[in-house]
C-alpha cells in the first residue's frame, strides 16, 4: 500500500433515516418539517458538505470510492476491510489518491444513496452486470459456499444433496438464494425463528437487516447450527480464523428449485461506476488489469476460493 | 419440565384433579358474581360481556366536574402502561410493563404496599417485543375452599404465573411462549370459570398464533388452539360455521397458504376476550398473517384475521369469521370482543357480539354462530374498503389503497396502526351505545425493492404516517377520535376530535358520564348522551390504558393507570427520530413529546378528593 486511505467525515453527521426521509420529502409534505429538523435536505448534505464534495470530485487525483463503514468482512473504517483493501490496490493503479466516502449503512443502501447521489464515484464489489450501474470486466468470480465442522461428515458440495433435508439449523442470509432454497425444500420454516434469533429479532420492514457473517460461522463452530451457507467472501475470513477446524466447500453451480428454474450460486464480481462514467470505467478497465496479481494476492490471502471469471 | 417449574404446580396437578370438577361449580359462580358487584372491577372487560359498564350513579353528568384526586401510586417504571388494575375485597392489584411487577393495595389505607411481586426475567426478553414492553394487566380468580384466591399475570419473556392474591407468593408458574422463538406475552390472562385463556404475540416474527387454556388451579394446560394449520391443531369442530358455510369450514388453515407457509403465519392474539356462560363460548380475535409482504403468502391466510367462538372446555371452535382475508395492511383483529343483547333491525332479540376491528370497520355478529348482523366503517374517511357485503361476508377493497409491491399507496385509511388498536372500550346498555376510543390516522405505503449482489436482495417498505382528513395535517395532530355508535342503525350518536388516538379505551357508567385517557395526558368525562365535555384532570403522563370506576365504603371511585407508549409512544420512549420508524409510529406521534414523558402510576379520583386520607391520622408515624 502506497497511497493511505483517507477517510473523509462529511457524511458522518447524516443519520441513518436518509434515504426514508428523502422519499417522504417527496410524498408528504408534513414530513418536510422532520426532515428539515434533522438537517437532511434532499442532497443528503449541508451546503458546506455539498461544496466539500464538490472540491473532492473536482480532484483528479482522488478516486472517490463509496463505502460502508460497518459491513464486516468487506468494508470496514479502518480500512481492513476485504474491498478496501481492493479499492487501495486499484486506485494505485490508477496513480489516485484513496478516497473512502463512508456509509452508515450497510453497502446494500450504496448504489441508491451515494453512488446515484453523485457523493462518491466507485462501488468496489457489485455483480458483473448490475443493470443500476455500469460494471467493469470482472476482477474475481467467486460463489457461495457450504461452512461445516470439520469434524462431522457434512461435505455437501450441491444442494441437491438429500443430508440438507435432515440437518437442525442451516444459516442463510436473509434475501439469499440460500433462503430462497430453503423455502423451495420446505426447510425454512423450521429455521425461520432461529434464524431471526440471530438478529436479535429485529424485522423492520424499512430497514435492512442481515445475520452478521461471522455469526454464521461461529454457529457452525458452536455447533449450533449444522451448515451455514454464505458467499465467500463474506465468510472466508472468519473460516480461516475460526479456532474450531471448519470445512468450506465452494457449491456446484447446479442448484434448481423444484419448478426447474435455475438458482445461480456463482458470480461475476466487478468496480461499479454510473451508468454514464464511460472515461472513468475505461479508466478503471485498464488499472485492474495493472493490479491483478495484487488483488488475487489479497483475495487468496482472505481465503476466498477463485474461479476463472466468465465473462 | 420447563413447563411446570415449581414443585406446587406439580403437586397440585396430581392430587387437584379428581376435586377439580366439584368445586368448579361453586368457583365459577363467585367469580362471575364478584363482577356483579360494583365495590369490585374484577377483571379487564369488568364482566364476562367485557361491557365496561359501571351501573354507579354517585359520580355522574350533574356532578362530575367535581372529581378531585384522592390518592396515587407510582408504579416506579417507565414505558407504557396499557390495561387497568383490578380491585377485589377492598384491593387494588396493580400492574406495570416490563419487567411486569405487581403491587397489592389496600383501598382502605393504601399508605402501605401490602405486597409485591418482581419476577425475575430475562432482560433479553424485551429486545424481542415489538412495540414498546406493555402489559395489558392481570387477571384474578376467587379460589375455593382448597385453592387461594389468584392473581394470575403474563411475563413478557413467556411465563405465565399465577400468585396467591393474599400473600403475593408464587402459587404456579408455566412457560407459555418461547422468547427465543419470538414469541413474547404481553396479553392479560381472561378467567372465565376455573379455566385461564392466554394469548400469543409476535406475529410480525413468524410466530403461528395460539390460544392456550389452563386449569386455573394448577397451571395445567387443558387446550391450545392455533390460528393457522390443519384443522386438529385449529380445534376446527364439527359443526364449524354450519350457519354460515360461506365463511369457509374445513381444511382451509393450510389449503389457503401456499406450501408449509403456515408453519410461520402469525395470526397471533394479545386482545380482549369475552365469555357466555349461555353459549359457553369465548370469543376472541387472531391478528395478522406473516410476513408482512402480502405477495410472499398468497392465499386467504386462513384462519388469521378471525373473529373466533370456541368452546370453553374444549377449544373446539363453533364459528369462525376472517374480517380481511389475505390481509396486506397490518391489520392485526385483536380487538375487543363486547357482548350485548340487543333487538335486530327486525325487532328480534339477539345475543350479539361487537367488535371494532383494526381494518376501520366494527362488525356486529350474532354470537351464538357467527351470523354478521351488521359491518359499519368507524369512521366515513375509511377508504381500503368500499364496503362489507354482509351476505358473503367479504369486504368489498379499493385497488388504489392495497399495498402490492408494484404499488405507492398514498392516503390509506386506515394506516397499519388500525381505526382502533388494543383499546377497550364500553357498553352502556340501556343506551345501546358503544363509545369507542378511535385512531383516526391514515398512511402512505412505498413498497421498495434493493438488489445488493450474488443474488441477495432487500425488499421493503416505508411507511408514513399522518393525521385522517379530519386532523391537521400540517401540525400533526387531531390522531384521534371519541364516538357513540349505535350497532343496529349504524348511526354515530356523537363524535368528537382528539389530539392523539385515544389508545385506551374507555369506561361508562349509569351516571351518563363516559372517561377515557389520552396520550397526552389527560383523563376526561364526557356526557355519554351528547359527548360534551364535563371534567378533565392532566396526569402526569399520558394514558394508553383504560379507566375502571368502584364503590368503596360508599364513595364511588374513578381510577386509571398513566404511563405514555406503547406503539404510539415508540418514538417518545425510544426516543426515536426517523419518521418512519415504528412503522411510521414516529412521524405521526412526533408531537407527542411536546406534551408529556414517561412514567407509570395509578391516580384515584372522587367527587371532591373524598377517600382515606379525609382521615389525618392515616398514615401518620405513631409513638407508642
Amino acid at each position: 500500500m502506497t497511497a493511505a486511505p483517507e477517510e473523509v467525515n462529511m457524511l458522518r453527521v447524516i443519520p441513518s433515516s436518509l434515504a426514508s426521509g428523502v422519499v417522504a420529502l417527496a410524498l408528504f409534505s408534513a414530513i418536510d418539517a422532520q426532515a428539515a429538523s434533522l438537517g437532511v435536505s434532499d442532497h443528503a448534505a449541508t451546503s458546506a458538505d455539498q461544496t466539500l464534495a464538490a472540491a473532492s470530485a473536482a480532484d483528479p487525483n482522488a478516486l472517490r470510492i463509496c463505502a460502508a463503514r460497518n459491513q464486516p468482512p468487506l468494508s470496514l473504517e479502518d480500512g481492513s476491510g476485504l474491498e478496501n483493501r481492493i479499492s487501495v490496490a486499484l486506485a494505485d493503479a490508477m496513480k489516485r489518491r484513496t478516497q473512502f466516502v463512508w456509509s452508515e449503512r450497510p453497502a446494500i443502501y450504496l448504489v441508491r444513496d451515494y453512488l446515484d447521489k453523485k457523493l462518491c464515484d466507485v462501488i468496489v464489489g457489485l455483480d458483473t452486470g448490475d443493470p443500476r450501474v455500469a460494471t467493469s470486466k470482472p476482477y474475481y468470480r467467486t460463489g457461495y459456499v457450504f461452512v461445516s465442522r470439520a469434524d462431522r461428515e457434512l461435505d455437501v458440495k450441491s444442494w441437491s444433496d438429500a443430508r440438507l433435508k435432515r440437518l437442525g439449523h442451516i444459516v442463510v442470509a436473509f434475501g439469499s438464494p440460500g433462503e430462497l432454497l430453503l423455502k423451495d425444500m420446505g426447510q425454512y420454516e423450521d429455521n425461520m425463528a432461529y434464524l431471526y434469533s440471530l438478529v436479535n429479532f429485529r424485522s423492520a420492514r424499512n430497514q435492512y437487516t442481515q445475520i452478521d457473517p461471522g455469526r454464521m460461522v461461529d454457529e457452525v463452530a458452536s455447533g449450533a447450527a449444522d451448515i451455514a451457507v454464505g458467499f465467500a467472501p463474506d465468510v472466508a475470513r472468519y473460516v480461516k480464523a475460526s479456532a474450531t477446524p471448519l470445512r468450506m466447500t465452494l457449491i456446484e453451480d447446479d442448484a434448481v428449485k423444484s419448478n426447474g428454474e435455475k438458482v445461480p450460486q456463482r458470480f461475476d464480481q466487478s468496480v461499479a461506476v454510473r451508468r454514464d462514467d464511460k472515461a472513468l470505467l475505461m479508466e478503471i478497465d485498464a488499472a485492474l488489469a495493472t493490479a491483478r496479481p495484487k488483488i488475487e494476492e489479497i483475495l487468496k490471502g482472505e481465503g476466498v476460493p477463485l474461479l476463472p471469471p466468465a465473462q | 419440565m420447563r413447563k411446570l417449574l415449581n414443585s406446587v404446580s406439580l403437586l397440585s396437578v396430581l392430587i387437584g384433579a379428581p376435586i377439580a370438577t366439584m368445586s368448579a361449580a361453586h368457583a365459577e359462580d363467585r367469580l362471575e358474581a364478584l363482577t356483579k358487584s360494583e365495590d369490585n372491577w374484577v377483571m379487564q372487560g369488568k364482566n364476562y360481556s367485557a361491557n365496561h359498564y359501571s351501573t354507579l350513579t354517585q359520580v355522574n353528568a350533574e356532578n362530575v366536574k367535581n372529581l378531585k384526586v384522592a390518592w396515587s401510586f407510582s408504579t416506579g417504571l417507565l414505558s407504557g402502561h396499557e390495561g387497568a388494575p383490578l380491585v377485589v375485597d377492598g384491593k387494588m392489584y396493580v400492574h406495570t410493563s416490563f419487567p411486569n411487577n405487581t403491587f397489592a393495595l389496600d383501598l382502605s389505607d393504601p399508605t402501605r404496599i401490602l405486597w409485591q411481586h418482581k419476577p425475575k426475567q430475562n432482560a433479553a426478553a424485551r429486545a424481542v417485543a415489538c412495540c414498546d414492553i406493555v402489559n395489558r394487566g392481570l387477571a384474578y380468580w376467587s379460589g375455593d375452599g382448597k385453592t387461594p384466591s389468584l392473581i394470575i399475570k403474563t411475563l413478557l419473556d413467556g411465563n405465565v404465573v399465577a400468585l396467591n392474591a393474599e400473600t403475593g407468593a408464587e402459587y404456579w408458574k408455566v412457560e407459555n411462549s418461547d422468547f427465543k422463538v419470538g414469541s413474547t406475552l404481553t396479553v392479560a390472562p381472561h378467567v372465565y370459570k376455573d379455566i385461564v385463556l392466554i394469548g400469543s404475540s409476535g406475529a410480525e416474527l413468524g410466530v403461528r398464533g395460539y390460544m392456550t387454556a389452563y386449569d386455573v388451579r394448577t397451571g395445567e394446560q387443558k387446550w391450545r388452539a392455533y390460528a393457522t394449520g390443519p384443522d386438529s391443531d385449529v380445534l376446527i369442530g364439527d359443526d364449524f360455521n354450519k350457519a354460515n358455510p360461506h365463511y369457509g369450514q374445513k381444511g382451509l388453515g393450510t389449503s389457503t397458504w401456499e406450501g408449509d407457509a403456515w408453519k410461520i403465519g402469525g395470526g397471533t392474539n394479545w386482545g380482549w376476550f369475552a365469555y357466555d356462560p349461555g353459549t359457553n363460548l369465548v370469543y376472541y380475535g387472531s391478528g395478522n398473517p406473516a410476513p408482512w409482504n402480502e405477495t410472499m403468502r398468497p392465499g386467504d391466510n386462513k384462519w388469521t384475521m378471525t373473529i373466533w367462538g370456541r368452546d370453553l372446555d374444549t377449544g373446539a371452535a363453533k364459528f369462525g369469521y376472517q374480517k380481511t382475508p389475505h390481509d396486506e395492511w397490518d391489520y392485526a383483529g385483536i380487538n375487543f370482543m363486547m357482548l350485548s343483547e340487543q333487538k335486530d333491525k327486525d325487532g328480534k332479540e339477539r345475543k350479539l357480539l361487537t367488535h371494532p376491528d383494526r381494518n376501520g370497520i366494527i362488525y356486529t355478529l350474532d354470537r351464538t354462530d357467527g351470523t354478521l348482523v351488521s359491518a359499519d366503517k368507524i369512521d366515513d374517511t375509511v377508504n381500503v374498503f368500499k364496503k362489507v357485503d354482509l351476505k358473503t361476508g367479504s369486504p368489498v377493497r379499493d385497488p388504489e389503497y392495497g399495498t402490492r409491491m408494484d404499488h405507492l399507496a398514498k392516503d390509506v385509511c386506515p394506516s397499519a396502526m388500525g381505526y382502533h388498536n388494543q383499546g377497550l372500550d364500553s357498553y352502556d346498555p340501556n343506551k345501546e351505545l358503544f363509545f369507542l376510543g378511535v385512531n383516526h390516522i391514515c398512511m402512505d405505503w412505498e413498497p421498495f425493492m434493493l438488489p445488493y449482489r450474488a443474488g441477495q436482495f432487500f425488499v421493503g417498505a416505508t411507511l408514513n404516517m399522518y393525521p385522517g382528513p379530519k386532523g391537521d395535517r400540517q401540525k400533526g395532530e387531531g390522531l384521534g377520535q371519541i364516538k357513540a355508535y349505535n350497532a343496529i342503525t349504524g348511526k354515530f350518536k356523537w363524535e368528537k376530535m382528539e389530539r392523539f388516538a385515544v389508545w385506551g379505551g374507555t369506561a361508562a357508567t349509569a351516571g351518563n358520564v363516559v372517561f377515557y385517557g389520552t396520550l397526552d395526558g389527560f383523563i376526561k368525562a364526557r356526557h355519554s348522551d351528547t359527548g360534551e365535555l364535563l371534567w378533565k384532570f392532566k396526569l402526569p403522563s399520558g394514558v394508553i390504558g383504560h379507566p375502571i370506576v368502584y364503590k368503596h365504603k360508599g364513595v364511588e371511585y374513578v381510577a386509571i393507570m398513566y404511563g405514555v407508549g406503547g406503539w404510539p409512544g415508540v418514538g417518545l420512549v425510544f426516543d426515536l427520530q426517523d419518521p418512519t420508524a415504528g412503522l411510521g409510529a414516529v412521524g405521526a406521534f412526533k408531537q407527542l413529546a411536546n406534551y408529556t414523558q414517561m412514567g407509570g402510576g395509578v391516580m384515584v379520583f372522587s367527587l371532591d378528593g373524598k377517600g382515606p386520607y379525609d382521615d389525618l391520622s392515616l398514615g401518620e408515624y405513631k409513638t407508642n
